[in-house]
């Protein structure tokens, strides 16, 4: 009993040391990605709580399915669970306006008619640049740009992931990725010339 | 493509890069307040699941769910004998009746079934002395 009792010991210790490892991971690794994540959100949605939402969506679903995975695995993980929950988002959002206009447009408790207005984001990109705000005209040529070219760019760009990453959280191949990110490079530079 | 275009994108890449961590360092303290309670949530999951006891959290829905089945037994119990597959059909049925707002109007008019059912019985009565007739 006693060697029992030796043996296991460390064993309990291994384990904890193993979780509280694993749980200082996981914070550093949500820590270094929660604020451009929650940018990301915000420039796909237009909607800082719904963004807020999405990302916390998206580190309780890694925390929780992907926890026991490689570090290095995460990354392109976190991003395409948080890709996926953007989509989900942008189709609830379509099927819930095709709804409100077939009812004549009357509006439901959580129907938010600020959201569904036209913004600034139906300007040129251009009149966006007059008003010295460059990041804003950024996020107005990305939202024109096509879905998976947006998606490209912003996991390339501005998360930095590397071809392999992108595609993994885009969940395409690599020469998609490399097709996608090259034409909304193009694409934003013909929106915004030497502007940006 | 020449390498004046190749090194063009790389300005721009370069430039839309640091304005997006210019926003990035631009956040309020209220939305990184809120960023962290978020990243505690998370972290919160990890630590349920980390724990021995994690399946404990299931405990309450299948104490509900073995009490909910040790009834539907005794009830049927009393009902009748069980079936071979140990549950009977007509019991869910009945359960389902017991639970179904329109049977509750039936029940309100119970005579009147109650006459139907005897008109019915008379009818079939008829037809079958026909027929042996």
């Amino acid at each position: 009993m006693a060697l029992a009792v030796t043996l296991q010991a460390p064993m309990c210790l291994q384990k904890e040391d193993g979780t509280l490892e694993s749980r200082a991971g996981m914070e550093g690794f949500l820590r270094e990605v929660e604020t451009r994540a929650f940018r990301i959100a915000v420039i796909s949605t237009r909607d800082a709580g719904e963004a807020l939402d999405i990302v916390q969506d998206a580190m309780i679903s890694l925390a929780r399915r992907y926890a026991d995975r490689s570090a290095e695995e995460w990354r392109p993980l976190f991003y395409r669970i948080l890709k996926n929950r953007i989509r989900d988002w942008q189709r609830r959002r379509i099927v819930r306006g095709r709804v409100m206009s077939f009812f004549g447009g009357q509006e439901g408790e959580e129907y938010d008619p600020i959201a569904q207005a036209p913004g600034p984001t139906s300007e040129n990109p251009l009149e966006a640049l007059a008003r010295s705000d460059a990041m804003d005209a950024l996020e107005q040529a990305l939202r024109e740009l096509p879905k998976r070219q947006r998606e490209a760019f912003m996991l390339r760009n501005f998360e930095g992931l590397d071809v392999t990453d992108t595609a993994t959280a885009m969940g395409c191949s690599d020469g998609s990725v490399k097709t996608h990110y090259s034409r909304a490079v193009h694409r934003l530079r013909d929106a915004l010339g030497e502007h940006v | 493509m020449d390498s004046e275009s190749v090194k063009k994108d790389r300005d721009f890449e370069e430039r839309t890069k640091l304005l997006f961590e210019q926003s990035v360092a631009a956040l309020d303290g209220q939305t990184r307040s809120k960023l962290t309670q978020a990243r505690y949530r998370a972290l919160e999951e990890l630590a349920e699941r980390a724990s021995p006891g994690w399946s404990r959290s299931w405990l309450p829905a299948g104490a509900v769910a073995a009490v909910a089945l040790l009834s539907l037994m005794l009830w049927q119990g009393q009902m009748g004998p069980l079936t071979t597959s140990g549950f009977d059909v007509a019991a869910v049925t009945d359960l389902e009746i017991l639970f179904s707002e329109e049977e509750f109007d039936m029940i309100e008019e119970l005579e009147f079934y109650a006459w139907l059912e005897e008109q019915v019985e008379l009818t079939s009565g008829e037809i079958v002395e026909d027929g042996i007739g």
